[in-house]
């Protein structure tokens, strides 16, 4: 639960990095930045400043950047401020301790989650976009990054769901003015009940046109197979090259294999890592073998490895074993200790990262896979369950005769779209209603 | 110096509220006194002469159930029904009654007075309490009056203001300097708030040229307001409807400046499904014309009630676009339309008993709480009387019937404690979330458990219990018939072979509704107010039992615990209830439905968050 008062959070992780973030929102952020600054911001809105921070005892804590934002025009919309400071986990404790030691009342950390609740809270963004923030930070396609980027940015009026919201709102609103104000205006249940069916028939459209596209393929997956010490993990290091790669998703040995997502280009890719094969495999080795071949039907791409010490055998088991047809890009390795008359990929370990994933065709390789880029979606992939739930209403209704049971329906309908929404409650219908229809003698 | 009477409740204001208040606690066997100014306002009607309507016939009917008086003195002054909805399920059905005003008053006076409640003409000046307990009252002429217990029922009494155009004046008895002190003591205890209605004008019937109109005769078919009428001998006569015209728009329209409600005097929130003429001509347009209907106001009156053109416009305009509507070429106005802004308490100040929290044994009911209409005062009324009953007569008196899944009375109440109001309270059927089951031809079902002699007379007493063990005959001879899906097969009815054998009851709804029907089917003889009532039982079977397991599952999961959920998670939750939920912080179900303003919507998505997301806590 959250509670009034000013809070503070790390916006980075806390660990050693060129910068750490801090935010604080509410009531007394000018109060604090006062005590830490000696400085009034109060003038400074959105005005980045170079600043020191200092210590309880007038000790230099840090000399950094920061940003006041003025109420209401903030994230949350209360008064916020951000604090850059040197990337040291140890001078965000002292920071964290000088915020302690201020005993300001009501001044804490904040809970998960809770500049977005305070933003929606105070209207600056609605449930779906505050939903959309945190979709946008765990996105799995490029197509709904963007679709959640236009929700975070537009508003919910970019969802495929707010017409459907606003058809659905108004059919209840129809028929809870034909149950209640009967008198006032002439109902027409056979309309009711078009207006009804045209509604479950554009949530089918919606669904199955929706459904192929997000469903559509983002990634390419990529396997290195390879006898032992052939130079699998060397390859597959500097492919996801932890210093520099933009990795999304680490997923280290869960599956007894190492994978790795990585995007380069644009493009994203998962690449899985094997344990070699030799002739007398120990227990674990074995069993990582058989979880790789295993996998290997979701593999889109194999890239084998093999030196001059690999026989012909060796690679004939490897295709038998993966199931590999023309899947496949063979990659001589250790090229700067061994001289190949083959016309295959070569490589060796003092290729930068550019270069490599430009001699194994990465691209290329890509593009053979995925061939739909970039859709222009409607609807993320939460909200097209949320519409195979809809649907599922669409018969009883549809059959029923009796309004006041298919009333009782669409208020269940509703109150799905509540989760999307927020609470869509009797006064929003009877807004509806008596602003769609003269009601009242 | 103290009255030599020591009541045990004084009721004050013969409203609706106070009519019904006072009856029942008289009943409940409580020493009663009903104090008016002046006896012909006993149970006036104030606004239109008409009782119930789709949403008001089902409190009635709940008042009328529990020993009310609402229905059987609105029967007995009926001239003309109406039954709403009729197309649509029962669990809708409104009947409408037109009420003869001065019938109504004449029958309710003699109703009180054959009464032992004690009417007393005269005018509450003043509370008197002690240490936050009522001791008594004063009155103007009586001077102090002893009572356990105050229903205080004075309607639109505070602050109020009457709007004709640019014109004002204070309505009602506050220009009384010695009611002012009742004001006050309702100012400086509670918190106000101010509403606003409209009403239109009333025309002299002679004046309107009928010939030319469509009349709605009474359709008086034996569906009557109270379960114990069996006839309505008034003579019974016909509405008429107009409408108005392009010619009555422009008028109204060049004149907005001279509406009370355009001009900007008033400033409170109005009635979203009560609109002025001037609000429906502005947000609707011309449309067709807007509907008039023409009511009469009583056998011997010489009034109409045109129901639809509620204005504050200037008088001399009101006549103008008066005149240009057909029918009403050449009428005469007795009173002219006006708007009215009054305080009334906020009910949150109320408990769910609707007793004061600040002041013990003083209650309020009725229009003072931010309601409208007649059923719903009627209904608050007796609420209130049977709850005071309660309190100082310690009644045994099964108080489920009030949960809001059971009753009308229920969900009004539950609102108005809660949620409290921002515009005059008007009960729709849509406002209950279990409206299949709260039906007005099963009322006396839902109430059972409060049935008893002291509420009704002998006849009536035996009727309803007799026809409840009618029922339970029928049924159980009905139940007793078993079908399978070839039998019911070979009777041309239609269900899903699943080798289900079905009871009677459950083949019913499959069934078409008549009597005749049924007497074929099941060799039972059953009268068609009976068959229809179980025959939507039948039908709506399914859904009460759905809707009684998750009410069933709430109250299962009262102490369900709430320590650590964090209810902003629960993206269903309005914000005005996440505050309040983040202000309360209930440890448990129980705590939270104790809340005002948390409705049980929201209970249900707490439940459901908790038992998705087991007691996994937030982690940073």
């Amino acid at each position: 639960m959250f509670n009034s008062g000013t809070v503070y959070s790390n916006f980075t992780p806390l660990v050693k990095s060129p910068v750490i973030g801090y935010r604080i929102s509410g009531d007394d952020v000018l109060l604090i930045l006062k005590k830490l600054t000696k400085r009034n911001f109060s003038k400074d809105h959105s005005m980045m400043k170079l600043v020191e921070l200092h210590n309880i005892d007038g000790t230099i804590l840090d000399k950094c950047s920061v940003v006041y934002f003025k109420s209401p025009n903030s994230f949350t919309g209360e008064d916020v401020c951000e604090i850059f400071i040197h990337g040291s986990p140890l001078i965000a404790s002292q920071l964290e301790q000088v915020f302690k030691d201020y005993k300001i009342p009501g001044f804490r950390l904040a809970k998960k989650g809770e500049f977005s609740y305070r933003s929606v809270f105070n209207n600056k963004y609605s449930l779906k976009q505050a939903k959309a923030i945190n979709l946008i930070i765990n996105n799995e396609s490029f197509s709904s990054l963007e679709y959640n980027k236009k929700i975070l940015f537009k508003g919910d009026i970019v969802s495929g769901l707010t017409p459907l919201k606003e058809d659905i709102v108004n059919l209840f609103s129809e028929i809870t003015a034909s149950i209640d104000f009967v008198d006032d205006e002439d109902f027409n249940f056979k309309n009711i009940m078009k207006k009804t069916r045209d509604f479950f028939n554009i949530c089918n459209k919606l669904l199955h046109k929706n459904r192929t596209k997000i469903e559509q393929k983002n990634i390419c997956k990529i396997m290195l197979i390879g006898p032992v010490n052939v130079g699998k993990s060397t390859l597959f290091n500097m492919i996801i090259d932890k210093e520099r790669a933009i990795v999304t998703n680490i997923k280290g040995t869960t599956r007894d294999i190492l994978s790795n997502q990585i995007i380069f280009d644009g493009k994203k890719f998962e690449l899985f890592d094997t344990a070699g094969h030799r002739s007398k495999q120990g227990k674990i080795e074995k069993f990582g073998y058989r979880k790789a071949q295993k996998l290997s039907k979701e593999i889109d791409h194999f890239l084998v490895l093999k030196d001059k010490n690999t026989r012909k055998a060796d690679l004939t088991k490897l295709f038998k074993d993966f199931d590999i047809n023309k899947n496949f890009t063979i990659i001589e390795t250790k090229s700067d200790q061994f001289n190949y008359n083959s016309k295959n990929i070569k490589i060796n370990h003092y290729l930068n990262r550019e270069a490599l994933f430009s001699r194994i065709k990465i691209s290329s390789i890509y593009n053979k896979y995925v061939t739909h880029k970039n859709h222009k979606l409607e609807f993320n992939n939460s909200e097209i369950e949320f519409l195979e739930r809809i649907l599922e209403y669409e018969n009883d209704i549809i059959n029923e005769r009796d309004i006041l049971i298919i009333a009782q329906l669409i208020r269940n309908i509703l109150d799905d779209f509540s989760y999307e929404f927020g609470y869509i409650n009797n006064e929003d219908v009877y807004d509806r209603v008596f602003s769609n229809f003269c009601i009242g003698k | 110096m103290f009255h030599v009477e020591h009541y045990d409740v004084v009721v004050i204001g013969a409203g609706h509220a106070g009519a019904e208040a006072a009856n029942i606690c008289e009943k409940y066997g409580l020493k009663t006194a009903l104090i008016t100014k002046n006896q012909s306002d006993l149970g006036k009607l104030s606004c239109n002469p008409s009782i119930g309507g789709v949403g008001k016939t089902h409190i009635a009917s709940e008042v009328d159930i529990l020993g009310g008086v609402i229905c059987k003195i609105g029967d007995k002054s009926a001239i003309h029904y109406r039954v709403l909805n009729l197309s649509k399920g029962p669990a809708v059905w409104g009947v409408r009654a037109q009420i003869d005003r001065d019938l109504y008053v004449k029958n309710m006076k003699k109703y009180i007075k054959s009464s032992k409640i004690e009417l007393i003409e005269d005018e509450a000046i003043n509370i008197l309490q002690k240490n936050n307990k009522i001791v008594g009252l004063e009155c103007l002429k009586a001077g102090k009056i002893k009572s356990k217990i105050v229903i205080l029922t004075t309607g639109t009494f505070l602050n109020g203001k009457i709007y004709f155009g640019n014109e004002v004046k204070e309505a009602g008895r506050i220009g009384n300097s010695s009611s002012k002190e009742l004001a006050k003591f309702i100012n400086k205890n509670f918190k106000t708030m101010r509403l606003k209605t409209g009403t239109p004008p009333r025309i002299y019937a002679q004046s309107i040229d009928y010939d030319i109109l469509d009349p709605q005769p009474s359709e008086n078919n034996g569906i009557f307001l109270s379960y114990f009428t069996k006839q309505n001998t008034n003579k019974n006569v016909n509405c008429y409807i107009t409408k108005t015209n392009i010619k009555t728009h422009k008028i109204i329209r060049n004149n907005l400046d001279k509406s009370a409600m355009y001009s900007g005097i008033i400033k409170s929130q109005g009635v979203r499904y009560c609109p002025s003429i001037e609000d429906k001509i502005t947000k609707f347009g011309d449309r067709n014309g807007h509907n008039i209907f023409l009511e009469p106001e009583g056998l011997n009156s010489n009034l109409v009630y045109p129901n639809g053109i509620s204005n504050s416009l200037d008088k001399n305009i009101q006549l103008k676009f008066l005149r240009s509507i057909k029918g009403l070429e050449n009428c005469k106005v007795d009173q002219y339309g006006y708007a009215v802004e009054y305080d009334t308490v906020d009910p949150r100040e109320l408990k769910n008993n609707f007793e004061t929290k600040k002041i013990e044994n003083f209650f309020l009911a009725g229009q003072i709480n931010g309601t409208t209409g007649y059923e719903e005062a009627a209904g608050q009324g007796i609420y209130a009387g049977i709850h005071a009953a309660m309190k100082i007569k310690k009644i045994k008196f099964d108080n489920k019937v009030f949960e809001r899944e059971n009753s009308y009375i229920g969900v009004l109440v539950d609102d108005l404690t809660k949620l409290g109001v921002t515009e005059p309270y008007r009960m729709f059927t849509s406002r209950a979330e279990n409206r299949l089951k709260l039906r007005t031809d099963n009322s006396y079902e839902r109430f059972s458990s409060t049935i008893n002699n002291k509420v009704f007379n002998k006849t009536e007493y035996n009727l309803i219990t007799k026809n409840i063990k009618d029922e339970k005959k029928i049924l159980k001879k009905i139940k007793s018939l078993k079908y399978s899906p070839n039998d019911l097969k070979t009777k041309r009815i239609k269900v899903k072979k699943d080798g289900k054998i079905r009871n009677g009851f459950e083949v019913l709804k499959f069934l078409e509704l008549s009597t005749k029907k049924f007497k074929d089917f099941f060799s039972v003889k059953i009268d068609q107010k009976l068959l229809t009532k179980i025959y939507f039982d039948s039908k709506y079977q399914v859904f009460y039992e759905r809707e009684k397991k998750s009410y069933d599952q709430l109250n299962k999961n009262k102490n369900m615990n709430l320590t650590n959920i964090d209810f902003n998670k629960i993206p269903s939750l309005s914000r005005e209830i996440l505050e309040k939920l983040n202000k309360h912080r209930p440890t448990n179900l129980n705590d939270a439905c104790k809340i005002s303003g948390i409705t049980p919507s929201a209970l249900f998505q707490i439940m459901k968050y908790k038992k998705i997301s087991g007691n996994k806590i937030a982690r940073r």
